[in-house]
């Protein structure tokens, strides 16, 4: 089977899918800079989409927009059929449905592990508090340290906080998991812990957008990797195409550069 | 390693753990205590520029010990003047037959004081015995070393007038040249210790040729001490007692100080160097130990005996201290240990650990309780308490709990926020009407209402399931019971009669103003600096424009307005007591530093952590109360401390506007009393060692709760 016709498959069968995240036409400038230009994308539900590109491309932007961290100013950006405005209602309906994991983990460090996966399932979900513990416990069990729930992110090692983070945000039960560069900030041997959790995730069919440099993960997991350079979409496709057989030339020289 | 849930008895035993058992494990070894020369070498003369500092430094302290010495117990002192007044420094004018009100403020505090300690506080290792001994010897030593310090009285005569030397006999002796030579002569011992530090350098022998260079210096540091003793007893023209008669007058003093530094070194000495480092006393136990002599103190020693009694100042010189102090002290004494043994004894139980939000809900309830119930005795109406108050107390309580129940409902939607919307709006309505006379309301109904449109405003926020919610209309009843109960007592005309206005002067009403003030300073200055960092303009013009102003504005241009100007503003059927306005002054001013440090707080917490309570869902008030506000004061607890010391010294500007504080007591009143006429500097030091007591401990607690809140970070 040639490369072209395993797209045409991925394209039949994602479009019997519903659409998670759709974004048209999406502009956004820091001051006179265009950090995103023309962002025109659809992902689906269960897709494992990997974003790469060089530092400065609007990767983490384009990231922070979908869940309103930053606002886009032109275009139209799409959650699960509800749209993106300035209407807090709407901002705090998308929040609970997508959940984000950060470079610098962002663990709550006043408050010990169980607390910080059971504070939102609390008081947004409204939980009530040993259902939200049981439901922390099962997914410290998932993520691979039960044994640290009663200990403070202070205590734990890199790789042990951002599972942590991930946990925090699956606690939310979110439809949508935003990675943005996860394993940037964690020593070596560190990043293969964080990763497998993140495998784990996006077998389990979670609709997954994460930013990354790990290739091997884009590899191995994504469905499909967007590549951006200056705020642009400029080259989406299956790993194997994209890795093997990339059509433009800015992406064979970034990934001329980083293989 | 998971634990087998179902069988909690089965031993679980790590494999690494079982094998390191096994093995001899590396421990770090332990360092021998130094002895006292081996210290004294290491850390005061370890080398040139080292030994010069230590002498010179001790020349300087000594000086300064000797000045404090000779001012405190200096003929000229008249400390009668504080010891008798000593009841009038702290209450004023409390009349005596009511002072049973103080007791029972000061034995409620006792008690809670001693639950909380010996329920809640973290059972630490304690005092170890090495410093245990170590403070001992040390105070035994130090209280010696003033014994010698001090000047010896000088010599009267039969009419007790003080006796004058002959002027042939001063130059006679060497010890007279001494006196008249003491700064020369130190100053060459310290510049022959510069000289001796040169030397040693210059050869590079210092630290080589063993101990002489240390033993010179030392030798060098000893001989000023000498020097400054000896010149004590050779003053001038007025003839002093001998050595022999100073020292056996002061024979309590040494007994004293024999006292301590030989229980110090018994304990130093009789316990090994191992079992000294490593046996502890409870740091509770001393200091019931400490406070138990004082109050012992009170049955030995004549303190003397002040009084307001009939409407009668009486005033005792006194050859003992009146039973009505020494008996409650000694019952307070025994309230707190008696409540810290029992809160120990039930800090094992379970349930130990549900009683620290009560705990902590009756200390911030205590000042309003011991205020306005205790001290101030109210007046009540009880034909208009049953008709009235109890009636509008019952009805808020109930209207709210409904509205706060159905507020807190998960799926409320749209419908919560319009009836929050239609709550605020009658209760703006309510203070408007108020303006234009359209309706008559009492004003505590006014209050209540705005209260519940806040309540419902914030509602949402708070949403749960049934248990939770239950809770939060529990918290409203409570909160309207507490509050119209206490509008009530307010309220209501007190049956305490003083002489002044003021209900308790002295140091209890700075102790009441101070914690007055920080009770509405905390709130205002943290909703202040929230407001400043807020997103909405509106909030952030309006906090800035108050933190500018009243930072700008001195303290006591406030405490005149609020004391003498307000007044006037207010409706005629209202009035500000001198005490309630210069507390709002004090607190709206302490409650713009605070704003600004809490400020600081905010600013310290990281952008990643409003992101990362953003992405899962948190409203901006549950982001603030739960993520941001935490963080933000922990790391603000420094400067926050700083202030509440501040605010609490501040309380002396009271005298200004006509209160007897403390301070006022201590600088204008005492010296006013025809017995003690023109003495101040008795009252000012004693008032200034107090103040520093209050300020110290307040330091040192502020310094523990650091450590204890930094658990967990980095």
């Amino acid at each position: 089977m040639s490369v072209s016709d395993a797209t045409t498959a991925l394209t039949e069968e994602l479009a019997a899918r519903d659409d998670m995240i759709v974004c048209e036409g999406v502009n956004k400038w820091f001051g006179d800079f265009q950090a995103l230009d023309g962002i025109t994308a659809v992902i689906k539900e269960r897709e494992v989409v990997v974003v790469l590109g060089p530092s400065g491309s609007g990767k983490s932007t384009w990231i922070r927009c979908i869940n309103r961290l930053e606002a886009h100013q032109e275009g139209r950006i799409v959650i699960d059929g509800v749209e993106l405005t300035n209407d807090l209602r709407n901002i705090e309906r998308i929040r609970s449905e997508v959940g984000m994991v950060f470079q610098q983990f962002n663990l709550f460090p006043h408050l010990t592990v169980l607390d910080n996966i059971t504070l939102a399932p609390i008081w947004v979900r409204k939980k009530p508090k040993a259902e939200a513990e049981d439901l922390a416990r099962s997914l410290l069990e998932r993520v691979g340290i039960p044994e640290q729930a009663e200990k403070y992110p202070g205590q734990l090692s890199g790789g042990q906080q951002q599972r942590v983070a991930i946990a925090r945000a699956l606690a939310m039960e979110p439809r949508i998991m935003l990675f943005d560069e996860p394993t940037s900030a964690l020593d070596p041997e560190m990043i293969k812990e964080v990763l497998d959790v993140m495998k784990e995730l996006a077998t389990s069919g979670m609709t997954m957008m994460v930013v990354t440099h790990e290739m091997g993960f884009a590899r191995e997991v994504a469905d499909r990797v967007i590549f951006m350079e200056d705020g642009q979409i400029v080259e989406t496709g299956t790993p194997e195409h994209f890795f093997t057989n990339p059509h433009e030339e800015r992406t064979k020289l970034f990934l001329s550069q980083i293989l | 390693m998971t634990v087998p849930m179902g069988d909690p008895a089965a031993p679980v035993v790590d494999p690494a753990e079982a094998w390191a058992g096994e093995q001899e494990p590396a421990r770090k070894p332990e360092e021998p205590s130094l002895s006292a020369g081996e210290w004294l070498s290491k850390n005061l003369f370890s080398s040139a520029v080292n030994s010069v500092l230590t002498g010179v430094f001790t020349l300087l302290v000594l000086l300064a010990v000797r000045g404090l010495l000779n001012f405190t117990f200096s003929e000229e002192r008249t400390w009668r003047a504080v010891k008798t007044n000593m009841r009038f420094l702290f209450t004023h004018a409390y009349p005596q037959d009511q002072y049973i009100r103080i007791w029972v403020c000061v034995g409620a505090i006792a008690v809670l004081s001693g639950l909380s300690v010996g329920l809640l506080a973290r059972t630490g290792a304690g005092i170890s015995m090495k410093k245990l001994s170590m403070n001992l010897m040390g105070m035994g030593g130090v209280i010696g070393l003033g014994i010698l310090l001090r000047e010896p009285s000088a010599v009267v005569d039969s009419e007790g007038l003080v006796v004058h030397r002959e002027a042939a006999a001063v130059g006679d002796s060497f010890v007279d040249w001494l006196d008249t030579n003491a700064l020369a002569v130190l100053g060459v011992l310290v510049l022959a210790n510069v000289a001796l530090a040169v030397w040693f350098h210059l050869q590079g022998t210092y630290l080589r040729d063993g101990p002489e260079p240390r033993l010179a210096h030392g030798v060098l540091v000893l001989a000023s001490v000498g020097v400054l003793i000896v010149q004590q007893y050779a003053t001038g023209e007025i003839a002093r007692e001998s050595f022999v008669d100073a020292m056996a007058d002061r024979a309590w003093w040494w007994l004293g100080a024999v006292v301590l530094a030989g229980s110090g070194a018994a304990l130093w000495f009789g316990l090994g160097d191992s079992r000294r480092r490593n046996t502890f006393v409870p740091a509770m136990h001393v200091f019931f130990a400490a406070a138990g002599i004082m109050v012992l103190s009170a049955w030995a020693y004549p303190w003397g005996h002040y009084a307001f009694l009939e409407g009668e100042f009486i005033s005792e010189p006194g050859r003992t201290v009146a039973m009505t102090t020494k008996l409650p002290w000694t019952v307070m004494w025994a309230l707190l240990v008696g409540t810290f043994l029992l809160g120990r004894a039930l800090s094992t139980a379970p349930a130990a650990r549900r009683l620290r939000v009560p705990l902590n809900l009756l200390w911030v309830m205590a000042p309003f309780v011991l205020y306005w119930a205790v001290l101030r005795d109210p007046d009540l109406d009880w034909d208009h308490v049953l008709s009235t108050d109890i009636p509008m107390a019952v009805f808020f309580a109930v209207l709210g709990g409904l509205v706060v129940w159905y507020l807190t409902h998960p799926r409320i939607g749209e419908a919560g926020r319009i009836m929050a919307v239609v709550l605020v709006g009658v209760a703006v309505l309510n203070w408007v009407a108020a303006y234009f006379g359209w309706y008559p309301m009492l004003q505590k109904a006014r209050i209540s209402f705005l209260l519940l449109a806040v309540v419902a405003l914030l509602a949402h926020n708070f949403a749960g399931d049934r248990s939770q919610r239950l809770r939060l209309v529990v918290a409203w009843v409570a909160i309207m019971a507490v509050f119209h109960w206490l509008v009530t007592l307010v309220n209501s005309p007190s049956t305490v009669e003083t002489p002044t206005d003021a209900l308790i002067g002295g140091f209890g009403i700075t102790l009441i103003v101070a914690v007055f003030t920080l009770l509405a300073a905390f709130p205002l200055g943290v909703l202040l600096a929230l407001a400043r960092t807020s997103k909405l303009p509106i909030f952030r013009v309006l906090s800035t424009a108050y933190i500018e102003v009243f930072r700008g504005v001195p303290l006591i241009t406030l405490l005149f307005f609020f004391t003498l100007i307000f007044n006037l503003f207010l409706p005629s059927n209202m009035s500000l007591t001198d005490i309630a306005g210069a507390t709002i002054g004090f607190a709206l001013f302490s409650a713009a530093y605070l704003a600004e440090n809490v400020r600081g707080g905010l600013q310290a917490v990281r952008q990643g952590q409003y992101e990362a309570s953003d992405a899962v869902g948190l409203t901006t008030v549950q982001r603030t109360l739960f993520v941001v506000l935490p963080q933000a004061l922990r790391v603000s607890i420094p400067p926050l401390v700083g202030q509440v010391i501040a605010t609490f010294k501040e309380t002396s500007l009271l005298a200004v506007v006509g209160i007897f504080d403390f301070l006022r007591i201590a600088d204008k009143v005492i010296s006013a009393q025809s017995e003690f006429l023109g003495v101040k500097r008795e009252g000012l030091l004693f008032a200034s060692f107090i103040y520093w007591i209050f300020a110290y401990n307040m330091s040192k607690h502020s310094q523990r709760l650091e450590k204890r809140l930094g658990v967990g970070e980095r």
